[in-house]
């Protein structure tokens, strides 16, 4: 750095903050290449657990519609399983490209802090930003159509079928409420970055 | 050390890449780490995720910025991940540079007698900001100079000039010359 240190005081300050921060004892750790790729490996088998956690609560419910599906003689209802598992499968798949935890990119250094920073941001802003198509929307035609079910087959449990769909609604409308909001706080995230990288002489992130 | 040593250009394989990188920039890295992480524990897990990441990305490093500038960026931009996940889980909002100079300082008035008190006091001050800020002074207290902190980030060199600005005058004030000993 400049060394005006002699007349200006914030210089002096900040150069002794600078030999401060530089001169913190390091544990020095040291990995071999070896070392580092038994590591690489372990971070992907951890993100390929992660992932599977994700996709777990969806595959448990799947097996559930599946039983629910091999037992029932209801033809009604047997379409509103089916419906269900293949919406269950959809989710799995969204989540699965979408990519909620995934794998370092190997192209992170031609990236700058700015490019990657607004990426990542982007990517989790549009994940969340419309749940409606991918995450909410494949379920509600297995609600329906075994709603229909209850209607036809029994129509004195209609009624308990018609509060179900309303809790359901209801916690659809939630987790929708819930992903605005937090598409718009990462589109404020996303303003912030341009407007840092805009304006030459801007405050920022 | 000298941060703006550069990696022999002999080095060329992606592990004797690696190899000189964690040689030349290592405490650099560790130090890094302590400016995004205060648990110790989850701290060595980011450090590693970062040597593994940057092991990784030298598969496809083209030459076209120095191996610093490469370097630090795969640094930072894994810690900022870091950063984004745990922000989930914490309640401390980040604040930016502009933010911190307008903030009261906790520990105003209270000279920084020890130097490790001292340290505690910049760490603390670092892990308050939102990552680009915390880039731009990690890199800075690296002693990189405007040019090469812009080449990292992304941002301006004027933007940078103004944020260097904004942290000496927040050192300055944190870090009077009373209080530390350096």
């Amino acid at each position: 750095m400049t060394d005006s240190s002699q007349t200006d005081p914030n210089q002096t300050n900040s150069n002794q903050a600078q030999q401060l921060w530089q001169s913190q004892p390091v544990e020095d750790i040291k990995m071999s290449a070896d070392v580092i790729r038994r590591r690489a490996g372990k971070f992907e088998r951890r993100i390929f657990w992660r992932n599977l956690r994700e996709y777990v609560s969806s595959l448990v419910a799947a097996v559930l519609f599946a039983y629910f599906f091999a037992t029932t003689h209801a033809l009604l209802f047997r379409i509103a399983y089916a419906l269900f598992i293949a919406g269950l499968g959809w989710v799995v798949l969204q989540l699965h490209r979408k990519g909620s935890a995934r794998s370092m990119p190997a192209a992170m250094g031609s990236l700058t802090c700015l490019q990657f920073f607004r990426a990542e941001l982007v990517r989790q802003r549009d994940i969340v930003s419309n749940v409606w198509p991918w995450y909410l929307a494949p379920l509600v035609p297995g609600f329906v159509v075994l709603t229909v079910g209850y209607a036809v087959a029994r129509p004195a449990g209609l009624a308990a079928a018609g509060w179900l769909d309303a809790v359901v609604a209801v916690l659809f409308l939630l987790v929708w409420k819930m992903n605005q909001r937090a598409a718009r706080c990462l589109q404020r995230m996303i303003d912030e970055l341009s407007a840092a990288e805009n304006q030459p002489q801007s405050g920022g992130m | 050390m000298s941060a703006i040593e550069t990696i022999p250009a002999a080095a060329s394989t992606q592990d004797e890449l690696y190899q000189d990188a964690a040689r030349t920039f290592g405490a650099a890295l560790e130090r890094l780490a302590r400016a995004y992480e205060a648990d110790p524990e989850v701290r060595r897990d980011l450090l590693q995720d970062i040597h593994v990441a940057l092991w990784r990305s030298f598969e496809g490093f083209d030459g076209r910025c120095s191996t610093r500038t490469w370097i630090y960026r795969v640094a930072h931009n894994v810690a900022a991940s870091h950063v984004m996940q745990q922000r989930r889980t914490r309640s401390q909002a980040l604040v930016g540079l502009e933010e911190l100079e307008n903030l009261p300082d906790a520990a105003s008035g209270q000279p920084a007698a020890e130097r490790s008190q001292a340290l505690d006091r910049l760490l603390q001050l670092i892990q308050r900001l939102k990552p680009l800020d915390r880039h731009v002074i990690l890199s800075y207290l690296e002693g990189l100079d405007a040019a090469s902190i812009a080449e990292i980030t992304g941002l301006s060199p004027g933007n940078v000039a103004t944020k260097i600005h904004r942290i000496k005058a927040v050192l300055a004030r944190q870090f009077q010359t009373r209080g530390t000993q350096p």
